[in-house]
């Protein structure tokens, strides 16, 4: 990663040095004007970080800029004469939007998948409520007129200097989001905007996550907002109303929101272009209104990707090649064998009853093996344990601690691991980042996510697996480009990274080749000797619960029907009945 | 206390219930039924509002509005749910951000068009009635009638017709409609232009009263939206238990302090339902 | 098969994402006979229906229809050309009366016509108000099985008619596919009770991992391997 780093820092370099030339070329008066789009492009930045990223569409950052620009409005005409106080003001009128952002964005992010257009609406309702103060608070704020006579920075009086201080910050805003990219933070943002449950899969708190990355898009906006006070002179309810907040996301979209720089670029181009061609041409804003659908139906790339494509996927393949590995600490719980207890378990949605006080022990290191026909609760079972599904009774217990109202994220750190029936995959993410977020699983901590020497993590495991699967070696490709085959080994060695000591496997073996189910038999064997995990496996395919199984768990209608070895249940008659149906 | 008192607020109550219930009724029919979160649906209330504005400025009677507004609404809608929200019924989120760029398109084409200053249109009937002992404006009670007749009507209609029952079948097991022969394509396109087409008529009736400018849709869509997460989708029961609950805070609220007050309310509200009961009041 | 054939698939291969569940079955039924596909859970049973039907798009192999090739059509198109589906999952429409569920697409709201229905499954014409959702699992597929039987279609599939429907209850679906056979109409049924399913198989297809491990006419099939792939 270390050449990927130095790649991105050559790139925002030339940037740099490009925006440093430029008052040479235009005049100190024109390149402070064309400051001010420097500090919108920050925000911009933060629009990327939650809609390019983090996959969530915030409608009211003009909130963040607007109530920083007051702040710091206040702060530069309250401490004029004292500088000192000021060094200490003005960040915290950047730290004061980030922080509102992370409280909002714990308040809404609630619950999974629902939360998305409430999100996007509350932030809307935020920037109209925050226009509506602005204007009406005139003692503080200055009213519908705004807040005037906003002193400089002390020091800084010339266009040259406004114009220094807005580009320096610039490259600093997109150094920072380039490290958040890089960090294994963003990485899991990227992931979770794919396929959030997986993530959750993994012991993240995706809403937690979320919330993180909206408060790192308020903090951007607030250091544009705080640099904006002084470099205008003026700040107007106008700023923290719909108005700049529906600029910004055209701007991050146009200029290619999935990118680093897409959005600073689409805020300084289009922004530049808006505010020439808005009053000669009336037609320019509808314009822009179908540019912006047009790039968000067929080109979401949009301006940058249009610039440079294949500059990254060039760089993308060198940097892997490179980059020596790093040992991954070990979990803080490894060896210890685990027990599973159900008891009494009643789930119903509705008239329906799914499980019907199930009843099911794993009690030592071994593989068990859950069959039944369609409907008999198999998956249900495995959706109670991780926390997914809500049980009306009964109690779940592992280890002797009840989990059964724990969030799904928490009972995964407590050592279980899952695989979906349907590979559950991130992709547009590289086969490396996978393996990278199965090896953080319960073994970074919050802080350690900032780190991009994290995406180096390598196990024993990993190597050994990577032995057996030479394609999990390969890793640029992403997941999109690989097979359904390769797809099922890529979710089940990531499953097994984590090392669990509970691991639920739904249909491990669907959809592949006899040779594919018998290398994945092989590594589910040898992960259970080498590793002492308890493996439980949902299977349908009677040949491979022979050659699987130490113990065998019959389901129907949500109860156990039978248990036992593989002969046993094979000779029970209610079992055969259950499949072949009875006659009376 | 005299009785006669009460009314005027108690009408004033009842108004603004009406034009929430009204207004959303659009969103419920798209939202509800359809499961798509229509970003333009304010300003399609809006294209309703500039209708009757255009109507009443040509001189002619004002239910000339209805056809217009019907007619531009029917044909947004259908372009709309072709185009933008068919190919996308996948991805939600991907509709969200579109319908958001359309609703800065209709936005921005009634500024180029009628400007950014606010139009007053004049109300199509004017005077007041006696009421229970109460002067209230006519017009406030013929949207009052209007508005609980079409919910009314549309739901009784929902309910007993064979139409009504299909589209009900479509949206509760579209998998087994389209199993039984019903042109499931064709009912999810006219169901989003019924949407479309309501509110764009409630535009028409609204419009006399507020004031009529090209961001008047960005209030609507919010409202409409917490309406229908607080009382419920899909249902009577929830659009009006949503319409009461949000327009009576705000309205209490906003006479104790001021709108901002009111507003705060109804977003706290909102918080509070999406932590609680994020299905809504009358969860289907 | 003859020219007689009602349908005819080929090759059949399809499933979810990526993943190929049916891996090239083939089968065919005719008019007046019942085609009963057999096998243990998970094998791809109902995934071959819904290829059949359309519900989801063929990867491979063809599908034809009264000598018309529509593995290229969806759902709809090959309801308009008369294939009918009752399937497994969701077999009714619970927020309906049952009443309603038995009309949805017919030119009125009489059920006159299903008096016949009626006598064998009284149940039903009890409830005629009643919204489906309230019914039991076995009486949902009951009234998605009169709901089938009434709409007369030349091929009909349906998916696990019996699960959950009482004996009593099974032996007037058997006498009521009777009916349908004789009235010219083809069906492919998915069955795990290999009882009814002896009741009215003329041809057995029996799957396994998504492929055809046995196949035969009702008379001459090994009822000893048949079971066999149906046991655990």
């Amino acid at each position: 990663m270390r050449a990927n780093g130095a790649a991105t820092a050559l790139r925002v370099g030339a940037a740099a040095l490009a925006l440093t030339a430029l008052p040479l070329l235009v005049g100190d008066f024109w390149a402070y004007q064309l400051g001010l789009f420097y500090l919108y492009a920050i925000a911009a930045l933060g629009v990327g970080v939650c809609w390019g990223r983090a996959g969530f569409l915030p409608l009211g950052q003009g909130l963040f800029f607007g109530l920083a620009a007051y702040l710091s409005g206040l702060a530069l005409i309250a401490f004029e004469q004292r500088p000192g106080w000021l060094l200490l003001m003005l960040p915290l009128a950047v730290c004061v939007p980030g922080a509102l952002a992370f409280a909002i964005g714990v308040l809404v992010f609630r619950r999974r998948g629902e939360s998305g257009p409430y999100f996007s609406m509350i932030t809307l309702a935020l920037a109209l409520l925050a226009f509506q103060v602005a204007n009406n608070w005139e003692s503080v704020t200055g009213g519908f007129n705004g807040l005037k006579g906003i002193p400089g920075l002390p020091g800084l009086d010339s266009y040259a200097a406004a114009y220094a201080v807005a580009a320096a910050a610039l490259v600093a805003a997109a150094l920072l989001v380039a490290w958040l990219y890089r960090a294994p933070l963003g990485v899991l943002w990227a992931a979770l905007a794919q396929n959030e449950r997986r993530v959750v899969m993994f012991g993240f708190d995706s809403n937690r996550l979320k919330a993180v990355a909206f408060a790192a898009s308020g903090a951007l906006a607030g250091i544009g907002g705080a640099l904006y006070a002084p470099q205008q002179g003026l700040v107007t309810p106008q700023l923290v109303g719909f108005a700049l907040s529906a600029d910004l996301v055209i701007w991050a979209a146009v200029g290619g929101r999935g990118s680093l720089l897409g959005p600073a670029l689409g805020a300084i181009a289009i922004g530049v272009l808006s505010g020439e061609l808005r009053d000669r041409f009336p037609y320019w804003e509808i314009v822009l209104a179908i540019v912006f659908i047009a790039v968000v139906l067929f080109a979401p790339e949009g301006l940058a990707g249009a610039i440079a494509p294949l500059a990254r996927w060039r760089r993308r393949r060198q940097a892997q090649a490179d980059s020596p590995a790093i040992a991954a600490p070990p979990r803080a719980d490894a060896g210890r064998a685990a027990r599973l207890e159900l008891d009494g378990v009643d789930v119903r949605i509705g008239e329906v009853t799914i499980l019907d006080r199930l009843a099911l022990s794993f009690d030592r290191p071994a593989i068990y093996c859950v069959i039944g026909p369609n409907g008999a609760g198999k998956t249900s079972t495995f959706n109670v344990i991780t926390g997914e599904l809500a049980a009306q009774a009964g109690s779940v217990r592992f280890d002797s601690r009840a989990i059964e109202s724990l969030p799904a994220h928490r009972v995964v750190r407590l050592g279980i691991g899952r695989k979906f029936q349907i590979p559950s995959v991130f992709p547009a993410l590289s086969v490396a980042d996978h393996l990278a977020i199965a090896l953080w699983s319960a073994r970074a901590r919050p802080l350690d996510l900032l780190r991009p020497s994290l995406r180096r993590w390598s196990s024993p495991l990993l190597d050994a697996l990577r032995a057996r699967y030479p394609f999990l070696a390969d890793g640029t490709r992403t997941a999109a480009a690989l097979s359904h085959g390769e797809r099922q080994i890529l979710e089940l060695a990531m499953a097994l990274l984590g090392e669990p000591r509970l691991l639920l496997l739904d249909e491990p073996c669907a959809g592949l080749s006899p040779q594919e189910t018998a290398a994945v038999i092989d590594v589910i064997r040898w992960v259970r000797t080498q590793h002492g995990a308890t493996i439980v496996v949902i299977e349908h395919d009677m040949a491979l619960v022979r050659t699987l199984a130490d113990h065998v768990f019959v389901l129907h209608n949500g109860k156990v029907l039978a248990e036992g070895t593989v002969a046993a249940i094979q000779a029970d008659p209610a079992v055969q009945a259950i499949y072949v149906g009875a006659a009376k | 206390m005299d009785p006669a008192s009460f009314v005027a607020p108690a009408l004033n109550a009842l108004f603004g219930i009406a034009s929430l219930a009204i207004v959303a009724l659009g969103l419920a029919v798209v939202l509800g039924l359809l499961g798509v979160l229509n970003l333009a649906h304010g300003e399609l209330v809006m294209v309703g509002a500039y209708c009757a504005y255009v109507a009443q400025s040509q001189g002619w009677p004002y239910l000339a509005a209805v056809p217009l507004a019907l007619a531009l609404c029917a044909l947004l809608g259908w372009s709309v749910e072709r185009w933008l929200v068919r190919p996308l019924y996948q991805r939600p989120f991907d509709t969200l951000v579109l319908t958001w760029g359309l609703s800065l398109l209709l936005r921005k084409s009634a500024e180029a068009i009628f400007g950014l200053g606010y139009k007053s249109l004049t109300e199509p009937i004017g005077g007041t009635l006696e009421v229970l002992g109460t002067s209230y404006p006519r017009y406030r009670l013929l949207l009052i009638a209007t508005a609980a007749v079409v919910l009314g009507a549309l739901f009784a209609w929902y309910r007993r017709s064979r139409t009504g029952t299909r589209i009900q079948a479509m949206v509760g097991n579209p998998d087994l409609a389209r199993a039984l022969g019903l042109p499931v394509r064709r009912y999810a396109s006219a169901t989003f232009v019924a949407g479309t087409c309501l509110a764009g008529l409630a535009g028409v009736l609204i419009a006399p009263l507020v004031p009529v400018q090209p961001f008047m849709g960005l209030d609507y869509i919010l409202m409409s939206f917490f309406v229908l997460v607080v009382g419920g989708l899909g249902s009577l029961a929830g659009l009006s238990t949503g319409s009461a609950l949000i327009g009576g805070v705000n309205s209490a609220v906003s006479a104790l302090s001021d709108s901002t007050g009111g507003y705060l309310s109804v977003l706290v509200i909102a918080i509070l339902f999406l932590w609680l009961r994020p299905r809504g009041i009358h969860a289907r | 098969m003859s020219a007689l054939a009602r349908l005819d698939f080929d090759g059949v291969a399809g499933g979810y994402g990526d993943a190929d569940v049916v891996r090239g079955v083939s089968g065919a039924v005719a008019a007046g006979e019942t085609l009963c596909v057999v096998g243990r859970n998970g094998v791809g049973k109902s995934t071959l229906l819904k290829l059949l039907f359309g519900e989801l798009a063929c990867r491979a192999g063809s599908v034809r229809f009264e000598g018309r090739e529509v593995a290229a059509l969806d759902a709809s198109a090959r309801r308009a050309l008369g294939i009918g589906y009752c399937p497994q999952e969701r077999p009714v429409f619970d927020d309906l009366s049952v009443r309603d569920n038995l009309t949805l697409m017919r030119a009125d709201r009489s059920v006159d016509a299903f008096a016949p229905l009626f006598r064998r499954f009284p149940v039903l014409g009890r409830r005629l108000a009643q919204h489906a959702g309230t019914l039991s699992g076995g009486e949902k597929k009951m009234l998605s099985f009169a709901r089938g039987h009434a709409e007369a279609l030349p091929l009909w599939l349906l998916d696990e008619p019996s699960e959950g429907v009482q004996w009593e209850n099974i032996v007037q679906m058997a006498e009521l596919v009777d009916e349908a056979k004789a009235a010219g109409r083809a069906l492919v049924v998915v069955e795990q009770n290999l009882a009814f399913a002896e009741r009215i198989a003329d041809r057995y297809l029996v799957i396994d991992q998504g492929r055809v491990v046995l196949e035969g006419r009702a008379g001459t099939i090994d009822r000893v391997r048949l079971l066999a792939h149906l046991h655990v």
